[in-house]
């Protein structure tokens, strides 16, 4: 007997996890799989969590899912400066796009998607218990089929269910879109590749270092010769006690002049304006003398270890009032000044008794990768195959325009519009596609967030134009020179805007996004205007090695990639461009070892790519 | 169809990890210094009765004879089982109880405890005594059909009867496994190698369910455990502590570690050159160990 199911949600990332929670809002039942051992062990985001309001249209925002959202989610800081800085070696000019993030915003707030998702499923998998569903992690879906107008889920780990409609929200690299033949993979032109840092740096220093307050969050953009040539660009955003360093470019682009990830974000890091923002000091051990008996050099190692560990633990209390206010409140301390003194003199042991040194360095904890689906180019027209709607990443809807970059809202929006189709059919007991299907594509048409995928908005072009009012006109090349002139005037901005928009994105993006755009015109604005920064140090970076040393990985036994083409060029451009440095050129061709993959998806377009098994493969600490 | 009544009989014991376990400069265990800890068996034992709660809705006790302290322990079993009643056993009188005594308590402590069971959990043996044999005897003492070794088992709610794996290790030949099936009541001692398996969407989801009902219960644990003495317990003074014990710990003598007979070379360090080093190592040693 098989157990019965009405809805299935494959893919518990934030849209899978808001499609549950809006389901059990409207009491139906519906269940979740994961194949992470819990959830958000494989989510990744830059990020920014947007909530929007159109003068047009309705969105759903994370707070209209999640009521408490602004109270208790664990998100980091609401961004309250956004600035675009466009480099040339050590010269850095800046532009403020502070009102353009504010555009038709309620907030943005910087995330750690380990941390959110997972506060996300305590509110979602409890409304979803009292309706007899839930979330169920470490499980892996292998295949859909319909069987006498049954649909059958089967999995790695559990015995089949029968359910009557399916939510795919498994991200940009779904299976569920590939095993049901709904979509082709995206290919490279319609994707960024993905690459993210997330540094340690106490939350005050923070506060001090970006001239943010307590309950505030800076967000920087690069461009320029950061880019290595690339179309894309550089984020650096503030987290409560971290910050999240990333690049994100085309994967074509990246596909014609390779360069390792690793590299993308080294160059990125190496830039003095960065290198002096992601800065903190480090202790550094001492020798320890080898002449010494053994047990003597290990008690001191074991005593070195211990103390860098209180000394480092004291100072990230010090240095964030919540940490100072619970220490005091335990009856540790008696106050702000007492940690302090204590700080300094653990700090004083430390070199004196030990030998330890301490050094101005950047100190990393989590190496990241993943792929963005650009919607302006891979949106699905039909985001629906029989009973299944996709959403978010899945159904490859994100909306990347300039410095636009948006995406975990879109994915929240569609999963909302999703969930109340899916109640609509049950309601009626009509699960065709043309009940089912065609009002979901036809809720998502109506969506704000698709008409901004489809055409330019010619307010927030005004703020954009705006903000970058000083840039002298005769460094954007004659290309868009008169392109240039008609946006800068107020009467043929919406004329040149309106004959854009006919044009479509089909048309206006090989002329945008290039390498003008991104890397040439702000080197040139970086060289004439930039201001010259340098460094006070220079960031001891950590090698791919070290990197992947440090994530966890809970190794699957069977191969969860398949090389198809081992000589192809693609290929061969993997052994640059996959994050981990999976691949291996082989006299043969192109040789996969699947251990440290982070299952980001880079390789998909020529391997025969699965997620790994149920609590298999990477599982993110940060996300 | 009526669930099943399930009694887990667990042990404190120290805790052998790194950082929390202290030695006297004798080398003896330092009780006093290190913290004590639900047994690894013994939370084995608490796992495998969960299994029948997330499977069949069973009734879960957990009993164990220990000082006042042994109540944390038994808020950790909470914790992992969801129990619906904790019981300690703890008397002066109880002390110095060899396995005999000890089997004696325990078995008056679990007629004590609610419901008639169907299903009573140990461990396969403590890490601080390593006889193995509190278990067997509390099964004889309370009359029950002992199954020793168990790795899987599925209950039939309406035939009331047991089917159980049992892994038998034919020491140095091979291992198999013996399918036995038992009316009910029977009591398990569950094997090392026992790893609870969920296998359809409903176990999944009554898990989650059930773990996140033990985290509040373990949260006012003290609602669900009762204290017993030995006269509550009424257990026949004969037979429990010292009385009770036909054997005592006369002596404990350590072992001497015997001296490492292998020539170790630490070569530390990531440079070529010290990489180079090892390679040549592994590669003489390598030659000297072709078998000739």
């Amino acid at each position: 007997m098989l157990e019965k199911y009405d809805v299935a949600i494959i893919g518990g990332g934030s849209a899978g996890l808001a499609a549950l929670k809006q389901l059990s809002t409207l009491g139906k039942q519906a269940i979740l799989f994961e194949s992470g051992n819990k959830i958000g062990a494989k989510n990744i985001s830059g990020g920014i969590l947007y909530s929007k309001k159109p003068k047009k249209g309705k969105v759903y925002n994370v707070e209209d899912i999640y009521e408490n959202f602004l109270q208790d989610a664990p998100f980091e800081r609401k961004i309250t400066k956004y600035i675009l800085h466009a480099t040339s070696k050590d010269k850095v000019f800046s532009i403020d796009l502070t009102a353009a993030h504010e555009y038709e915003a309620n907030f943005g707030c910087s995330v750690l998607m380990n941390k959110l998702n997972q506060w996300f499923s305590q509110q979602a998998g409890e409304a979803a218990q009292k309706h007899g569903g839930g979330i169920v992690t470490g499980v892996h879906v292998s295949s859909i089929r319909w069987e006498d107008g049954r649909t059958i889920i089967q999995t790695d780990e559990l015995e089949e269910i029968e359910v009557k409609a399916i939510i795919a929200a498994d991200g940009v690299n779904s299976e569920v879109a590939y095993m049901t033949g709904a979509r082709q993979k995206f290919s490279p032109s319609e994707l960024y590749q993905g690459v993210k840092v997330v540094a340690k740096l106490p939350e005050e220093i923070i506060n001090q270092r970006f001239s943010i307050g307590q309950d505030e969050g800076a967000a920087h953009l690069f461009a320029g010769d950061v880019t290595l040539n690339h179309i894309g660009g550089g984020f650096l955003y503030t987290n409560r006690d971290t910050l999240s360093l990333g690049a994100v470019y085309h994967l074509d682009s990246l596909l014609e002049t390779p360069n390792e990830p690793y590299e993308l974000v080294n160059t990125l890091l190496k830039n003095p304006m960065i290198s002096e923002f992601v800065k903190d000091e480090v202790p550094v051990r001492g020798e320890i003398d080898k002449d010494a008996a053994k047990e003597e050099q290990m008690r001191i190692r074991f005593a070195v270890t211990k103390m860098i560990k209180t000394w480092s633990e004291l100072r990230d209390n010090y240095y964030s009032k919540k940490g100072k206010e619970r220490l005091i409140k335990e009856g540790k301390y008696g106050s702000p000044e007492e940690i302090g003194t204590q700080l300094s003199s653990l700090r004083d042991q430390m070199s004196t008794k030990y030998g330890i040194k301490f050094e101005t360095d950047y100190v990393e904890v989590e190496y990241s990768a993943k792929l963005v689906p650009d919607g302006k180019r891979c949106r699905m027209e039909k985001p629906y195959f029989r009973n299944i709607l996709f959403v978010g990443d899945a159904a490859g809807r994100g909306i990347f325009v300039g410095p636009r970059i948006e995406g975990l809202n879109v994915g929240i929006d569609d999963a909302v519009r999703a969930a109340n189709t899916v109640a609509r059919a049950l309601d009626k007991g009509d699960f065709t596609e043309k009940y089912l299907g065609e009002y979901y594509s036809q809720s998502i048409e109506e969506s704000p967030y698709t008409h901004d995928l489809k055409a330019i908005d010619k307010d927030y072009l005004k703020i954009f134009l705006d903000a970058a009012k000083e840039v002298p006109k005769d460094i954007i090349s004659s290309k868009y020179g008169l392109v240039v002139k008609m946006m800068s005037s107020d009467t043929l901005r919406s004329f040149a805007v309106g004959f854009a928009n006919i044009l479509g994105y089909e048309k206006l993006l090989p002329i945008i996004e290039t390498v003008d755009t991104y890397v040439k015109v702000p080197t040139e604005l970086a060289e004439r205007l930039g201001k010259s920064i340098s460094a006070s140090y220079t960031p001891t970076l950590p090698s791919i090695a070290q990197r992947v040393a440090k994530l966890k990985f809970n190794d699957d036994s069977i191969s969860h990639i398949k090389v198809l083409k081992p000589t192809s060029e693609f290929m061969k451009k993997m052994v640059t461009l996959c994050p981990t440095r999976c691949y291996l050129m082989e006299e043969e061709g192109v040789m996969i070892q699947h251990e440290g993959c982070i299952e980001c998806g880079t390789c998909s377009e020529e391997t025969d790519w699965k997620h790994p098994r149920g609590e298999k493969g990477i599982n993110y600490q940060y996300g | 169809m009526d669930s099943i009544n399930t009694a887990v009989i667990v042990k404190l014991e120290p805790d052998f990890s790194e950082g929390n376990v202290s030695y006297n400069p004798d080398g003896t265990l330092n009780r006093a210094e290190t913290k004590n800890i639900l047994g690894p068996h013994s939370a084995i034992a608490v796992s495998a009765a969960f299994y029948a709660k997330v499977k069949y809705g069973a009734k879960i006790s957990i009993g164990t004879m220990g000082p006042p302290m042994a109540e944390s322990m038994l808020q950790q079993a909470q914790l992992m089982s969801n129990a619906d009643e904790l019981c300690l056993f703890s008397d002066r009188i109880f002390a110095g109880a060899d396995t005999l005594a000890t089997a004696e308590v325990l078995k008056a402590g679990v007629q004590k405890m609610q419901g008639k069971m169907d299903v009573v959990f140990s461990g396969h043996r403590a890490s601080d005594g390593e006889t193995g044999q509190t278990g067997p005897q509390t099964a004889w003492k309370l009359g029950m059909t002992f199954l020793g070794h168990v790795i899987d088992y599925e209950i039939n709610l309406e035939s009331r009867t047991i089917r159980a794996k049992r892994l038998v290790r034919m020491q140095g030949v091979y291992d198999v496994v013996e399918e036995v099936e038992a009316p009910l009541p029977v009591f398990i001692a569950i094997d090392p190698s026992y790893k609870p398996r969920f296998n359809t969407v409903s176990q999944r989801l009554a898990y989650e369910k059930y773990q996140k009902e033990a985290n509040e219960r373990a949260q006012n644990f003290k609602q669900y455990l009762k204290v017993f003495n030995a006269i509550q317990i009424e257990a026949d003074p004969k037979l429990i502590g010292i009385s009770g014990s036909p054997t005592i710990v006369y002596k404990v003598e350590r072992i001497p570690k015997g001296k490492a007979a292998r020539q170790a070379e630490i070569i530390d360090g990531s440079n070529q050159e010290q990489i180079r080093k090892v390679v040549v190592r592994l590669r003489q040693s390598l030659s000297t160990a072709v078998i000739k």
